[in-house]
């Protein structure tokens, strides 16, 4: 399916350059003595990069067959990440490369977002909160529970956080998956 | 005092303001009609048609005008001397959160001024109103070198064609100055729109529109308030025919284009005989300029 440009908006899924793409940004110029132009902004939902590209009014793009869902991550073979959507059981494989930073925050049973082009998975966003096990860490200094310095803390999908002293090995800690940071204890 | 009313009080110190301007320098206000019997030929601006009853037997097609600039020339090759115009103007087929099927335009014209004039004279206007940043003044093909490191008079059609291609944008457009002006809001536009007060002054011949060819170039300028367009002048062409000549390839374009037919406004030309003197005008889009101003 085709779109033309006066039915761009922002969250629309389009075809650029063989990538799906989502609008993120899209305003209608006019030049005084001029045809009418969409210049829109789009971030490639597999690189994840943003571009800009300016359209004559009434070009028209083809869709993406893109979908968002909430699938349950169910174990990594060591090549593949496997993933099972609740209500159809139906499972999908991503690879590494396209679980990206997904790999630092996931495991066994979270609930994440899955976006499917062409009903192949093609990126993973974790929960904005996780819970984590600190695998290891220095010991904290006795008696400092203000937490007024920090230190790396390795957690259980080997990701290294910066955690308040007092956090010790095999706490349970909650970690912002967006800035990669310590929000507290679980 | 409530918001609506602060607003209010806010929008009518900028025309008062714009009036005093002009009143000081004995440039005299008018009113020109906004129903007309020929639409405008611009290719790419559609006139409003309206039915009126003018006699009990029929209706006739009138259109609403899209700017007074015709009515304003009538006077002028009238020998009105330097007049302005503050009015509301209509535009069929306008999109976007910046345009509007209707909207206010002041447009003035001064006698022996040159472009370059006129633009000083808008950058006093803009001080006035307490737009005080640094006005930038660059030219069309300045501005192309510049940003986007192209030759843009030098390029012919299929130069331009193949820079829209390397950009990923879409090339198929019959006329250059279409490319041109895809260029200019792809590349040109996103850069000045961190300029306070920018103008673009001598466009390529091929968007000329009204104003005087001076070889490659046409004495024509835009004002850029941080990107959206302000304003459009042109130091004006004078004879008669020059007008026709214009007049009848905006509509040779317009045919091009599977636009609805004109034709060419016999009764303006006739009224513009004796030509009109040397001068330069302007049009300025009012709520773009307000917005602009209480930013």
């Amino acid at each position: 399916m085709n779109y033309s440009t006066s039915q761009f908006k922002n969250g629309l899924k389009l075809i650029l350059d063989g990538n799906p793409c989502s609008i993120v940004n899209n305003e209608i110029v006019k030049p005084g003595k001029g045809q009418a132009f969409n210049r829109v902004k789009f971030k490639d939902l597999i690189t994840g990069k943003t571009l800009e590209k300016t359209y004559k009014s009434g070009e028209s793009l083809e869709g993406a067959d893109v979908m968002e869902l909430e699938m349950q991550y169910l174990y990594s073979d060591g090549e593949k990440w496997h993933f099972m959507e609740p209500e159809s059981f139906e499972q999908y494989d991503l690879s590494e490369e396209s679980m990206g930073s997904a790999v630092d925050y996931l495991v066994e049973q979270d609930i994440c977002t899955v976006t499917l082009w062409n009903n192949n998975p093609i990126t993973v966003v974790p929960p904005i909160q996780v819970i984590l096990e600190v695998i290891d860490t220095d010991p904290g200094l006795k008696g400092d529970t203000a937490g007024t310095g920090g230190k790396p803390a390795t957690l259980n999908t080997g990701v290294v956080v910066q955690v308040p002293l007092f956090v010790g090995i095999g706490d349970k800690v909650k970690v912002d998956t967006r800035t990669n940071e310590y929000s507290g204890r679980a | 005092m409530s918001k609506v009313k602060k607003n209010l009080v806010h929008y009518q110190d900028l025309i008062i303001k714009i009036r005093e301007f002009f009143y000081s320098r004995k440039v005299t206000e008018v009113k020109t009609p906004s129903l007309l019997f020929s639409p405008s030929t611009d290719v790419y601006i559609d006139s409003i048609e309206v039915k009126v009853n003018r006699d009990i037997s029929r209706p006739t097609d009138l259109y609403l005008h899209t700017s007074p600039e015709l009515e304003m020339k009538r006077l002028l090759s009238k020998g009105s001397g330097d007049i302005f115009q503050i009015c509301q103007v209509y535009r069929d087929n306008e999109y976007g959160s910046n345009n509007s099927n209707e909207f206010t335009m002041l447009e003035f014209y001064r006698i022996d001024f040159d472009m370059h004039s006129l633009v000083d004279e808008i950058i006093d206007l803009l001080k006035m109103l307490g737009k005080t940043d640094a006005a930038i003044k660059i030219s069309y093909a300045q501005a192309f070198f510049e940003y986007g490191n192209i030759d843009i008079l030098n390029a012919d059609l299929e130069d331009l064609k193949k820079i829209a291609n390397s950009l990923g944008l879409n090339s198929d457009y019959d006329w250059i100055e279409d490319l041109q002006t895809l260029l200019f809001v792809h590349l040109i536009e996103p850069k000045i729109s961190q300029i306070p007060i920018c103008f673009i002054y001598d466009y390529p011949k091929e968007q000329s529109a009204l104003a005087k060819i001076d070889g490659p170039i046409a004495h024509r300028f835009e004002l850029y308030i941080n990107g959206i367009e302000i304003a459009n002048g042109y130091e004006e062409i004078q004879s008669a025919d020059e007008y026709r000549d214009r007049f009848n390839n905006e509509l040779y374009k317009r045919k091009m284009i599977e636009k609805k037919k004109l034709l060419v406004d016999e009764e303006f030309l006739r009224d513009i005989k004796v030509g009109l003197p040397h001068c330069s005008g302007v049009a300025i889009g009012i709520e773009r300029l307000f917005s602009s101003i209480s930013l």
